[in-house]
């Protein structure tokens, strides 16, 4: 053994220590500051925007519709009932399929071959699928829910509304002699799309009250009394179809409504939801299962009273990351819903469309107004809040579930 | 086993719970906005409607604000129409329109005879009605005291060609010896299409590729505020919001050789030329004969003019929207832009918008 080895140098020894010690100590503290910097990044970023955006947090913003007239006093309130809504059908969609298909790729390993590849297969694609771009799936989103390949048939104005399986009711809508006022006549054939009146009939008021209709022939003397009025109808007149839509209202193709938005959402955040619960399910600890295995439970028992029970917090919190991801996006419901933002109101049944709240901060932020770019970033504000509530929501949640178990 | 019990129990109730939660805040709030317009905000007196239906507008962006503009005013008188907007681009409007998705398509630009024969095609009719002037305002630098009138032959010696005027005294010996920084439009956006339909005119000639594009509009206002020696062009309505920061070039109206700035007086009486469009929605017969949509369109017509100016751009003159309104109800279809050879004309819309330039 050389000397060197042997008969170290005290000072050596003592130098080497310092330097260590230091570099160590330097290395923590450059982790610390990079820690910071995306702390500093999110507090400049706040406060930007809450320095632009603050004077415009005002009720109207909470409480009112975007207007193009009165630009000062725009909302948001449709943008967030329409988020929340989308976002509930995203969850709904993906969650019982996030989780079973990672119960089924964790818990169910295959044994034979064919299978056993089938299963690595899906594990693969998963992963593949978590990479692509959201703007992807918007796009397919758009064939599969809005289009459906077309297979129901398109839909066309004054032509067919596709497959109308519940939910609708049509009516020919007729011009009354007093101006701005229309009746209704109930349409019996869905082919004809139209109608002439030419004798008195029967139609009906906007509340479904029947009324007889009168017809005014050109050249003879017009009533005068408003009453009479409303229910005559000039001779010749033409009626166009109308559809009364039932909150139940469903169609196929899905077209551009807020269904078509979730499920298209969905889409996105499934690869997430999958690999969080398989992470979860896998930190399960073994000797749980093997214990109820070995207790003579079946696999289906054991996932459903074991392993799935011990995994919630897990899963939810991966739910939790997904659904902050699935309200924000802006990109994938750009394509499926349309950068339509004049919507007034929440969705009045299943196929209407929505407005989502990153939708309408796009719109907005584009917009040469001073007053849209403030409103812009107040809105960003609201959706910094609403994210938050949820997110809270879950974690108290999970927490209530996690003492529960323990 | 106790444990577990309890654990589904808990679950079982915090889902209804979570959609319980959902709900209420839902419908809780759903009711304020219908307060607030039960309340009247406006001076508005006129009776509400119980007309119903649905329309739907799909098309030019630069469009967009008119028609919503015209679509929120419409919704108080007729609340039970919903009429949706939307703002995917003239060509995208046109594909929609063509196979029968949307009733009326916006359109800042005339419709090309391609998406003419596939209206045809697929046995759409329409009426072309225009609805208002967007001029395109050529933009400087306040800073910049050498230019103040341009022509067309200058416009075409600073953007046409990779062999382009690099600097200021390229294009007038006059003018100072520095670089000339362009900011433009994306090549996706009508306003581009139209620039280079103007200074290009008819030959294949392109713009210059070294300019700085933006689809963003506002960047194009940073870009020239804030650089001596820039030019850029985009739509009238955003050089009125940022007039302080921006000097628009007075531009040589080709036929009587005076030079004109871009105010709403110049665009609407036609001496801004060429640099005023006129900007159309193309409506379909078919669904004219619906109620909805006939008295939606006559809305329009009779309320775009002083609603366009609300929202930016140049009210157009009142014979054109008379004509425009005469067309709809006689139901004149055809357009005025293409000839019966298919050859696209343009112009001042005065002289195309005539009868004898119809085309069905």
């Amino acid at each position: 053994m050389p000397t060197a080895l042997t008969n170290q140098d005290a000072q050596y020894l003592t130098n080497n220590a310092i330097r260590r010690k230091r570099m160590s100590r330097w290395f923590y503290g450059l982790c610390v500051a990079i820690a910071f910097v995306s702390v500093l990044i999110l507090v400049v970023l706040l406060a930007a925007i809450w320095t632009q955006g603050q004077s415009r947090l005002t009720t109207d913003l909470l409480t009112r519709a975007h207007s193009e007239l009165e630009i000062e006093r725009s909302g948001m309130w449709p943008s967030i009932i329409g988020s929340l809504i989308v976002c509930f059908v995203c969850a709904l969609a993906a969650l019982p399929l996030g989780i079973a298909t990672a119960v089924f790729l964790e818990e169910f390993k295959p044994t034979s071959k064919p299978l056993r590849f089938v299963h690595g297969f899906i594990q693969l694609n998963i992963a593949n699928l978590a990479g692509v771009p959201s703007i992807v799936y918007g796009l397919l989103g758009l064939t599969v829910f809005v289009y459906m390949f077309n297979i129901f048939g398109q839909i066309k104005v004054n032509e067919s509304p596709g497959w109308e399986i519940m939910g609708a009711e049509h009516y020919y809508q007729v011009m009354t002699l007093q101006p701005g006022h229309v009746v209704f006549v109930p349409q019996e054939d869905s082919s004809v799309p139209e109608i002439e009146i030419t004798e008195p009939t029967i139609g009906v008021d906007n509340e479904g009250k029947q009324l007889e209709l009168a017809v005014w022939e050109p050249g003879t003397p017009r009533p005068k009394d408003e009453a009479t009025k409303r229910r005559t109808i000039e001779k010749g007149a033409i009626g166009g179809t109308i559809t009364r839509r039932s909150w139940y209202y469903f169609r196929l193709p899905l077209d551009k409504s807020f269904l078509s938005g979730g499920l298209t959402l969905a889409l996105v955040i499934l690869p997430i939801i999958i690999i969080a619960s398989q992470e979860a399910l896998r930190a399960v600890s073994p000797s749980l299962r093997e214990a109820s295995m070995g207790i003579g439970a079946t696999t289906w028992q054991t996932v459903r009273h074991v392993c799935l029970p011990a995994a919630v917090p897990g899963i939810m919190t991966g739910a939790i990351l997904a659904m902050g991801r699935a309200i924000g996006e802006a990109a994938p419901i750009l394509v499926v819903l349309g950068a339509n933002v004049m919507k007034s109101g929440a969705p009045e049944h299943l196929m209407d469309n929505a407005v989502t709240m990153p939708v309408l901060i796009f719109n907005w932020a584009g917009r040469q107004q001073i007053e849209f770019q403030e409103l812009a970033a107040a809105a960003i504000i609201v959706l910094l809040v609403v994210l938050l509530i949820l997110n809270s929501t879950a974690i108290i949640i999970r927490q209530k579930v996690q003492k529960a178990h323990t | 086993m106790a444990t577990h019990l309890k654990n589904m129990q808990l679950m079982k109730l915090t889902l209804p719970v979570a959609i319980a939660v959902l709900c209420a805040v839902g419908c809780g709030k759903s009711s304020t906005p219908s307060d607030d317009d039960a309340t009247p905000t406006s001076d508005e007196t006129v009776a509400v409607s119980n007309m119903a239906g649905s329309i739907k507008i799909n098309g030019s962006s630069t469009v967009l604000p008119i028609s919503n503009a015209v679509a929120e005013q419409f919704s108080k008188q007729y609340p039970e129409v919903s009429v949706s907007v939307d703002g995917a681009g003239t060509g995208n409007g046109f594909n929609d329109f063509e196979v029968k998705k949307t009733d009326i398509s916006d359109a800042s630009r005339p419709i090309k005879p391609g998406e003419k024969e596939k209206c045809e095609a697929n046995g759409v009719e329409f009426v072309e009605v225009p609805v208002a002037y967007d001029g395109l305002t050529i933009v400087i630098n306040p800073q910049n005291d050498w230019v103040d009138t341009l022509t067309v032959e200058q416009l075409q010696k600073i953007f046409v060609g990779e062999d382009a005027a690099k600097t200021w005294k390229d294009v007038d010996p006059s003018w100072p010896d520095e670089n000339i920084d362009i900011y433009a439009p994306g090549t996706g956006s009508g306003t581009y299409d139209y620039f280079h339909e103007v200074v290009v005119g008819k030959s294949d000639a392109e713009l210059r590729k070294d300019m700085s594009l933006n689809e963003d509009d506002n960047i194009l206002v940073k870009g020239v505020a804030d650089n001596k020696n820039a030019i850029g062009f985009f739509g009238v309505a955003y050089y009125e919001e940022s007039k302080d920061r921006l000097k628009a070039a007075k531009i040589v109206n080709p036929k009587d050789g005076e030079a004109y700035l871009p105010t709403g007086e110049n665009i609407a009486s036609g001496k801004y030329a060429p640099f005023s469009r006129p900007l159309f929605i193309y409506v379909s017969t078919a669904s004219l004969k619906r109620a909805e949509v006939q008295t939606f369109v006559d809305y329009y017509l009779s309320n775009v003019s002083e609603l366009c100016e609300r929202v930016g751009y140049v009210r157009l003159p009142d014979s054109i929207v008379e004509k425009g309104k005469s067309n709809v109800e006689n139901r004149v279809a055809g357009t005025h832009y293409i000839s019966p050879e298919g050859e696209t004309r343009s112009g001042a819309l005065e002289d195309i918008f005539v009868e004898s330039n119809l085309v069905k």
